[in-house]
């Protein structure tokens, strides 16, 4: 779609906005039906992810081969293979369980969102657009991608664009700095995870029985682990594959200490990109954790230390930066800080070893996605209006802006934890589940988030839309018209639904976390029955 | 009426109001009248249907309903899975407490129409309103711990916002950020508590927690005072007992229809509430510390209210006060008196506060009593009614108030003698403070302007006011007889009160208390308290200075600590660590480039530098 989107004149604004509209409508539209026929869809090979990716990725789709076993066993739907690589083992090969299904839900929602948030890209609008849908063909790929290597590429397919849009459209003195760091080290993260995946690769390669030879098949990866209980970790720099994962999509997801880049980079990409990058892409590094990471837990040597280290460095995520977003003058420093304290949950949740704490991580992940997209796209409407987002000059908002008064204190309530908001959903589960394993640390995040996050949040709540507005003032508007006010309902519509109906989510991933957990070891603790 | 509907009946109940909020937001845009209708309309539907309830249920034995599944985590059989149920609970304290809410809570919403009329978001109120009575219904009615913290949490945020509904006044949005935050701290504690019984127990329904804990003690005993006081935690944010008191008084900064739901029948009750829900779980040092923070809060915030000069604050720490004394009911195993008196300072705080809102209204937003005087000629039905509320909270026989705190003070003397002297001290200092509040507001002779030219309220305010000073009179008596709320905690701690010592001394303590009060401030135009007791009725005017100390302490605690997390973040990680690795790579790269001369002379040199080097290792 990007590249017909390419072959469309510049000066035809109005066509570049509705045909980038479509497309992503179109993959919000088969992302849903996606979601909603998992149930029922064979396992094994399937048309409509085909549709979906074949809409916004790059790759061509050439002959279908015959359904492979493991795809039926480890519960994978809709899948698409094609060699690409045959020499080194890449090929194109897609498919969705209910966890990537969830996600994609997620994201198309979330890039149409930020499609129709593009409007404050006044110049060179076509090239934008273009990279917008760049960006989420990349991430849709990398969320549906079953080749570990096309994992990688095509997340770095939708991290390149983000360098180019904050460096081109982003706002503030710093946008050069910012991109700069937000890419160098998002491409650290990700030679990180480049690194560990070729190691990962060498093992299955030597391990697994070459019946098929492959190499960066993610279902191979699964079913070697389960036949040779993961012997090939402790030769050679077997035992480095694991840290190099970890801390790789630790840093693409702003794990703590790397996590500088995200409220910078948040603060000054254009709200499209920031919609995106904070909601979405950001949330690879956890889906990498979550895929690769943790199945290999059991296996690798030294694991129970570095994902001790994980445990700290996500409460850290929480604590410290809540403790920072307290001290921030500037709404998006705010909202970045507090998105980077989130991830904190997802680590956590991942880190408590537990199918609770997991369902509560994806929980988060979805939710997150859908409010850092609603908080940074109000933010940008605010800031296409003031000009500034420095909260001591803002005031009272609520009464002049009653529509985006209203949804801005009500993404910012979700951020505190409110019920009826999916993050609330996702937070307890997280809790119940780390309160299995880790009771101290879950009394500290207890704290973390129904004090310190309830903190920053109202107090942002108090400067920018209560209190009496600054004395001189030009007028603002409210979005008025429904395809202004449409993105923000979206969001809002879906936190409410999830939040309020979380199970319509959970079971669709229950069966694909018992499978993908039973087969790989991942043990879990002991709950007495009801 | 046929079982199958009446199962329904608690769906309409609990989502009248919810569905009343969305159309309101949905539908009413700036139209007034449609907004109060809906509102209006949904709580007295919510009321008829727990009528209906209550007759059918009362007494009984209601059959557990198969709960909805909201949350459901892995297999339900297997290990390791999680699941939040959804029901209703139905029980005499469920069924009773239903009552109350939506029957104090349709009178306040009829109020509100003609207090809330001249108002620039009437909509918006009426939706806040609506959710407000949609989670305090959902507390009551919830089934398990986790669907009550749900609501609980619910109840926080439609406070927040009926709080700061005139949010462009500062004091008005920094009250409702304070009240949500006290909130959240109990909140804290209550979660724990609920993980705590739930990592023990592996259940969170109330149904099997009940079974459980009464089959088995011992195997809950070992963490049992600290899950008890931990969620008692939660009743400490909500019902604002001491050390979280201090967002209450300053939440008179909502609309005073406001003030009167968060005071009387919803939020602050729910603590209490959730105390006699799982009084099953309390070991006796969890309810000796239970009874001692509701005594503590009691006293010191009956001192406060002695103090005070604005008519809404005194009413709120008055709150505060026989808060407190629900609280120490509980803790001295009484949680029926407990819920008694609930019921009776329901009827009478919402009539008190419905009459300070009919003065404040008539005298154009003044609520200094000392700017007020004369208005019982002026504002005639306001006055007898507001004189009943406060012989009902004074205790005076045979208002209802009298045989509340009678229970509790019997129950207190049964169980602890300091508690029980506690309680008839405060008995005296209610009297004293609210005769003096009626004495200065409303006889003498008007002292200000104001004052003088005020009027009686409309009808839409007054007939709340009298079926309110109606219930006040007789809630008491019809309560003696009908135990409303039944035996649902006695079997477990059996307590015999003896009645005879505790209603003398009680009696005899509020008589003092209106005699002194009626000495001091007889023809009194300035308090002379400060006179007669000098600092302390200060302090006591200061609030102790609690809001000063917890200020101090925040700001040398979390504070400190986000000062120096923002700063080691900005300097340390991305200033010195970040930035030094970037300019550790941009320094080599600068001077590796000193030598990519491009010189054909220099790297000739270097190459010849080179190999005689080698030549000299090698040789």
């Amino acid at each position: 779609m990007a590249v017909v989107l390419m072959c469309v004149p510049a000066d035809r604004r109005d066509l570049l906005r509705r045909g980038t509209l479509l497309a992503t409508m179109i993959s919000l539209l088969t992302a849903l039906l996606l979601f909603l026929s998992l149930e029922n869809a064979p396992a094994g090979p399937g048309n409509l992810s085909t549709a979906l990716t074949a809409l916004q990725s790059p790759v061509p789709l050439l002959n279908e081969t015959a359904p492979p076993p493991l795809e039926a066993k480890y519960q994978f739907k809709f899948t698409q293979r094609t060699d690409w690589m045959p020499s080194l083992g890449i090929s194109y090969h897609v498919g969705t369980d209910g966890l990537s299904a969830a996600l994609l839900l997620m994201a198309t929602l979330v890039a149409f969102a930020a499609a129709c948030c593009a409007r404050d890209v006044q110049r060179r609008d076509k090239e934008f657009y273009v990279l917008l849908l760049l960006m989420s063909g990349g991430i849709f790929g990398a969320f549906a991608s079953l080749d570990l290597f096309g994992m990688y590429l095509f997340h770095e397919l939708a991290l390149v664009p983000t360098f180019i849009m904050i460096g081109v459209w982003g706002r503030g003195e710093d946008k050069n700095y910012a991109a700069y760091k937000i890419t160098l080290y998002l491409s650290v993260g990700a030679m990180l995870v480049l690194a560990g995946l070729i190691g990962l690769a060498q093992i299955v390669r030597a391990k697994y029985p070459p019946a098929e030879f492959s190499g960066y098949n993610l279902l191979e990866f699964y079913s070697m682990l389960e036949q040779t209980h993961g012997t090939g970790f402790n030769e050679g720099l077997g035992p480095l594959i694991f840290p190099a994962l970890l801390i790789g999509f630790g840093i693409l997801v702003s794990l703590w200490p790397f996590h500088t880049w995200a409220p910078m980079a948040y603060a000054s990409a254009p709200t499209a990109t920031a919609m995106m990058h904070a909601g979405v892409i950001k949330k690879f590094g956890l889906y990498g954790l979550i895929r690769i990471v943790l199945p290999l837990h059991p296996y690798a040597p030294n694991a129970d230390y570095w994902w001790q280290l994980l445990l700290w460095f996500g409460l850290a995520n929480i604590l410290w930066c809540g403790l920072v977003a307290m001290r921030q003058k500037d709404l998006n420093w705010l909202l970045g800080n507090s998105s980077v304290a989130h991830m904190g949950f997802v680590f956590l949740g991942i880190a408590s070893l537990n199918f609770i704490g997991l369902t509560g991580a994806v929980l988060v992940m979805v939710a997150h996605g859908l409010l850092a997209a609603l908080a940074f796209g109000l933010s940008g409407h605010l800031y296409a209006q003031t000009k500034t987002l420095e909260m001591s000059k803002l005031g009272g908002l609520r009464r002049e802006m009653p529509f985006i008064g209203t949804a801005l204190l009500m993404a910012l309530l979700a951020g505190c934890g409110v019920p009826g908001f999916a993050n609330f959903v996702g937070e307890i589960t997280v809790l119940f589940g780390l309160w299995k394993t880790q009771p101290i640390v879950t009394a500290i995040v207890c704290w973390a988030a129904l004090v310190i996050g309830a903190v920053y949040m109202l107090r942002a709540a108090r400067q920018v839309l209560h209190g009496p507005p600054p004395a001189i003032r030009p007028n603002y508007t409210d979005a008025r018209d429904w395809s202004e006010r449409l993105p923000f309902v979206l969001l809002l519509g879906a936190l409410l639904f999830f939040g309020l109906f979380p199970n319509w989510l959970t079971e669709k991933m229950n069966r694909s976390y018992h499978r993908i957990g039973q087969s790989t070891g991942m043990h879990t603790t002991q709950v007495s029955p009801r | 009426m046929p079982e199958s509907l009446l199962m329904k009946l608690p769906w309409l109940v609990l989502f009248a109001p919810l569905l009343a909020a969305v159309a309101i937001m949905c539908l009413c845009g700036d139209r007034r009248g449609c907004s109060a209708v809906l509102s209006i309309g949904a709580i007295v539907a919510s009321l008829v249907g727990s009528v209906c309830l209550f007759a059918a249920y009362h007494g009984e034995v209601v059959p557990p309903e198969h709960p909805l599944i909201w949350l459901q985590v892995g297999d339900p059989i297997a290990a390791g899975s999680l699941t939040f149920d959804f029901g209703f609970q139905l029980d005499n304290l469920s069924l009773a407490m239903l009552l109350i809410v939506t029957g104090v809570g349709s009178l306040i919403h009829i109020y509100s129409w003609g207090y809330m009329r001249e108002d620039r978001a009437v909509p918006r109120y009426f939706a806040c309103l609506s959710l407000f009575t949609f989670s305090m219904l959902g507390i009551v009615l919830a089934n398990n711990l986790v669907q009550l913290f749900i609501f609980w949490e619910l109840v926080g945020v439609s406070s927040y916002l009926l709080i700061g509904h005139w949010f462009e006044k500062p004091s008005a949005a920094d009250a409702a950020k304070k009240a949500f935050l006290a909130n959240r701290i109990g909140d804290f504690g209550f979660l724990l508590g609920i993980l705590i019984v739930w990592g023990v127990l592996g259940t969170v329904s109330f149904g099997s927690l009940s079974a459980t804990v009464k089959a088995n003690r011992e195997a809950f005993s070992a963490v049992a005072t600290a899950a008890g006081l931990l969620i008692f935690c939660g009743c400490v944010g909500k019902s604002a007992q001491f050390p979280l008191h201090v967002w209450l008084p300053d939440a008179m900064e909502g609309p005073t229809p406001v003030s009167a739901l968060i005071h009387a029948a919803t939020m602050v009750a729910a603590g209490v509430y959730l105390l006699c829900r799982v009084f099953f779980l309390f070991t006796p040092d969890a309810l000796l510390v239970i009874a001692w923070t509701g005594g503590i809060t009691a006293l010191i915030a009956a001192l406060m209210a002695v103090q005070q000069n604005d008519i809404k604050r005194i009413l709120a720490y008055s709150t505060l006060s026989q808060l407190g004394y629900m609280v120490m009911a509980v803790g001295v195993s009484g949680p029926e008196p407990a819920m008694f008196h609930l019921t009776a300072h329901a009827f009478f705080k919402a009539l008190l506060f419905l009459g300070a809102g009919s003065v404040i209204l008539a005298l154009h937003h003044e609520q200094d009593i000392w700017k007020m005087g004369g208005l019982r000629n002026r504002m005639p039905v306001t006055f007898w009614t507001f004189l009943i509320g406060t012989l009902a909270l004074s205790g005076m026989p045979p208002f209802s108030g009298f045989f509340s705190k009678d229970e509790i003070l019997a129950q207190a003397l049964n169980q602890n003698r300091a508690l029980f002297l506690l309680g008839t001290g405060v008995a005296m200092l209610t009297a004293f403070y609210m005769i003096r509040l009626v004495l200065v507001a409303f006889t003498g002779t008007a002292r200000s302007d104001a004052a003088s030219h005020a009027h009686e309220s409309p009808a839409v305010m007054t007939v709340p006011l009298v079926i309110l000073a109606a219930l006040s009179i007789a809630g008491g008596a019809i309560g003696q007889v009908a135990h409303p709320f039944g035996e649902f905690a006695r079997a477990i701690h059996p307590a015999a009160a003896d009645s005879t010592v505790a209603m003398i001394c009680g009696t005899l303590a509020m008589l003092l208390g209106m005699t002194l009060a009626w000495r001091c401030y007889r023809k009194a135009t300035a308090d002379p308290l400060p006179h007669l007791l000098g600092a302390p009725a200060r302090w006591m005017r200061d609030r102790f200075y609690f809001d000063e100390l917890y200020a101090w302490l925040n700001r040398w605690t979390q504070e400190l600590l986000s000062h120096a997390a923002n700063f080691a973040d900005r300097w340390l990680i991305a200033g010195a660590g970040v930035r030094g690795v970037s300019g550790l790579t941009q320094l080599t790269g600068s001077a590796l480039r000193l030598f990519q001369t491009g010189n054909l002379q220099t790297y000739a040199l270097l190459f010849a530098a080179g190999l005689l080097l080698l030549l000299y290792l090698f040789l």
